[in-house]
């Protein structure tokens, strides 16, 4: 059913149930907003949509109010303007003044509406807020300083991800928002994906950083400096160098690791390659010999705490592959050493991650042996985004060059690692080959594809019907297992990532991306999936050459003690 | 020196309880002091394996004098600064660096509020097992 209302003097008819802001997002009339969150319920808190509307003695939130016939709307009247600079005045009232030292810097949404709405001195003069830097976690930090109570880190932390880590503290003037008795983020059931750090508006969230552990590593001539880089980086850091998004950059980013003093060059890409060859021969292995069933994907950092913490009963049903990233490390430290005949202490091993979470993953119990850890340091796209500008290395300069090798080499299998659904389709392509002994006729299968939060779908290789579910956000994750728990059975092999779109979407990606940026960085890892021809992990020579000379059999023994981990039940250790 | 010994310095009683119940449950023997001066005195005759030293107890700097001490008697006894001092004041240091390292002598820096697995993993690492 449509309405007709008017907005900013022009008549325009819009669907019954609307919101303001969602019919001015459409006729593309900007409405600034700073707790709204689109696919999330209005919350309607911060009131910097407001908009002027005839006959309503109030202005009115555009982000909740629903549009009603015959409506005559101002979004930029002189009352609608004055109320919303006032509103940016208060928040700074008591923000700190330190922008120039600010990680958000020239990407801070209160920056932005400050300069918009032609703030220009402080007017009014806050209290400052008592609460102190929380550095606790090892993946994220928390500034409550800079905190605008927006509400946005909580919203994601509880309807998307499920783990409601954070929450409003006190009420009115007192509010700020903190962890279970305030006790810090490493104790509380925080997951470390790193959502909140994407939808903070300002300063007050951000990874921990290891850029200066890393430049140090760089500048120690006795140290062998190695880096990976995971399937979502070459499709996103580009637009922290206003390139378009979804542009390709692995080759660039190979040159630049090499300017910087990167001694060997590796793609994560490769070890999904792997991860694939040992959870394809693991679910093949389980379907065949009454294993734990259905299984669950074991790749994301964020859910495995989110399983450990949540669903310990479920922990069995989880694959003991090692993540990508703990993979190539392990390779690196175990197999690479020898190859390259360096000692393993001297080995430095950094990880370039879509994510906040893998900070956390490299440095878990299981991943570190007499001292060593196989990964020493991991970057976020944003981390590594800052190191190249620190080397002032312009991307768009540089001619691309390969990886190293032999852990350089990729399939587009391994590629897809990055979308949500990607896993799922490359671990298909293998586990077809491995029980058929020939390729499934079509590669491409599209029912595990794209953004929704849960996809289903039944692949059939030879006389048995397997049933693949592809999960994205752990609120989706948790429903599933619900269902799973009350009997539902049609499922055996099921794919999670913690973050809404998989890693292209990780919590360590750069800040600010929309929809469409989201979409062409999709695209391009589809697109490259259509243009070359080596599709399938199992197809991977290096992948081949691996077994071959170092680990003999997916599943064989030095596989098991290289390539596979352990989980425990964390339910008594977090404050919940 | 005792290689299973693990000293534990810290003013917050709780604390100290909490941490010795964690350690000892890794399978490492303690020995406890709840002020700079009460370890000053044991580690005259006593080298731990590893020392867990607070920062603020009677002076707001006693964790950096005490570690600079221990260093200087025993330099290979690792060192774990566990403090609040980042959270509650707001004042801010680190220890990623080697430069850092030769001012604050201490090996890993940990801030308060710390699990039980994070704590066992860094004396593993750093006592190499």
């Amino acid at each position: 059913m449509s309405v007709n209302i008017t907005i900013n003097n022009k008549p325009v008819t819009v669907r019954k149930g609307e919101t303001i802001l969602d019919v001015t997002n459409r006729i593309g009339l900007k409405i600034p907003t700073l707790c709204y969150l689109k696919d999330l319920f209005p919350s309607g808190a911060c009131r910097m949509c407001v908009v002027e509307v005839e006959g309503y003695r109030n202005l009115l939130t555009a982000c909740s109010y629903p549009v009603e016939e015959g409506m005559v709307i101002q979004t930029h009247s002189e009352r609608v303007l004055e109320a919303r600079k006032t509103i940016v005045e208060l928040l700074l009232s008591n923000h700190p003044d330190d922008c120039l030292y600010c990680h958000r810097n020239r990407n801070c949404e209160l920056q932005t509406l400050a300069e918009n709405l032609n703030v220009r001195e402080r007017r009014l003069s806050g209290a400052k807020n008592i609460q102190f830097v929380d550095q606790s976690s090892q993946s994220i930090v928390r500034d409550p300083a800079k905190c605008i109570l927006c509400g946005r880190c909580v919203r994601v932390c509880e309807e998307v991800e499920a783990v409601s880590a954070i929450d409003f503290i006190k009420r009115g003037s007192k509010t700020f928002i903190g962890t279970a008795y305030n006790k810090g983020m490493n104790l509380s059931s925080c997951v470390n994906c790193g959502q909140c750090i994407l939808v903070c508006p300002t300063g007050a969230l951000r990874e921990k950083t290891e850029v200066e552990r890393v430049q140090e590593a760089l500048h120690d001539p006795e140290l062998t400096v190695v880096i990976q880089h995971a399937p979502a980086i070459s499709i996103a850091l580009g637009e922290e160098f206003n390139l378009k998004p979804g542009k390709e950059l692995s080759g660039t980013m190979h040159a630049a690791f090499r300017r910087m003093g990167f001694k060997y060059v590796f793609d994560t890409s490769f070890s999904a390659d792997l991860t694939i060859m040992e959870e394809g021969h693991e679910l093949i292995n389980r379907l065949k010999n009454g294993g734990e069933m259905p299984m669950f994907t074991s790749c994301c950092p964020g859910w495995i705490k989110y399983v450990e913490q949540f669903y310990p009963d479920m922990l069995k049903n989880i694959s003991s592959c090692k993540s990508p990233q703990q993979m190539m490390g392990a390779l690196v430290k175990n197999y690479f050493t020898t190859v390259e005949n360096i000692p393993k202490e001297k080995i430095f091993q950094v990880s370039v991650m879509p994510c906040t979470a893998k900070k956390f993953e490299a440095n878990r119990e299981e991943m570190i042996e007499k001292g060593i850890a196989d990964i020493d340091a991991v970057l976020t796209t944003r981390e590594l985004a800052s190191l190249i500008r620190m080397y002032h290395i312009d991307p768009d300069q540089l001619e691309p060059e390969p990886a190293d090798s032999p852990l350089g080499m990729r399939s587009t299998a391994g590629k897809m690692f990055a979308a949500s659904g990607g896993v799922m389709e490359a671990a298909l392509r293998t586990a077809y080959f491995a029980l058929e002994g020939k390729e499934m006729d079509d590669l491409k299968i599209n029912s595990v594809r794209g953004f929704e939060g849960r996809k289903e779908a039944k692949v059939k290789i030879g006389d048995l019907e397997l049933g693949v579910a592809v999960v994205s956000g752990l609120a989706n994750a948790g429903k599933l297992i619900k269902e799973i728990r009350n009997g539902k059975n049609d499922v055996h092999f099921i794919e999670v990532m913690a973050c809404p779109g998989g890693c292209l979407n990780g919590g360590g990606q750069p800040i600010g991306a929309d929809e469409n940026a989201l979409k062409a960085r999709m695209k391009s890892l589809y697109d490259m999936d259509d243009r070359e021809n080596l599709r399938t992990s199992h197809g991977n020579p290096q992948i081949k050459e691996l077994y071959e000379k170092f680990l003999v059999e997916p599943l064989g023994e030095k596989s098991h003690h290289l390539l596979h981990t352990t989980y425990r039940d964390r339910s008594g250790e977090v404050l919940l | 020196m005792n290689k299973n010994l693990i000293l534990i310095v810290d003013d917050d009683e709780d604390f100290l309880l909490q941490t010795k119940i964690k350690v000892e449950s890794f399978g490492y023997d303690t020995i406890t002091a709840d002020s700079q001066k009460q370890a000053e005195e044991i580690i005259v005759n006593t080298k731990p394996a590893l020392a867990i030293v607070d920062l603020m107890m009677e002076n707001e700097d006693s964790g950096f004098i005490l570690s600079y001490h221990l260093k200087k008697l025993y330099p290979d006894v690792p060192i774990i600064l566990a403090t609040s001092v980042k959270s509650e004041t707001g004042r801010g240091f680190s220890l990623n660096t080697e430069e850092e390292k030769n001012w604050i002598k201490a090996d890993v820096l940990l801030d308060k509020g710390i699990r039980a697995d994070q704590l066992e993993r860094e004396i593993k690492k750093l006592l190499k097992l």
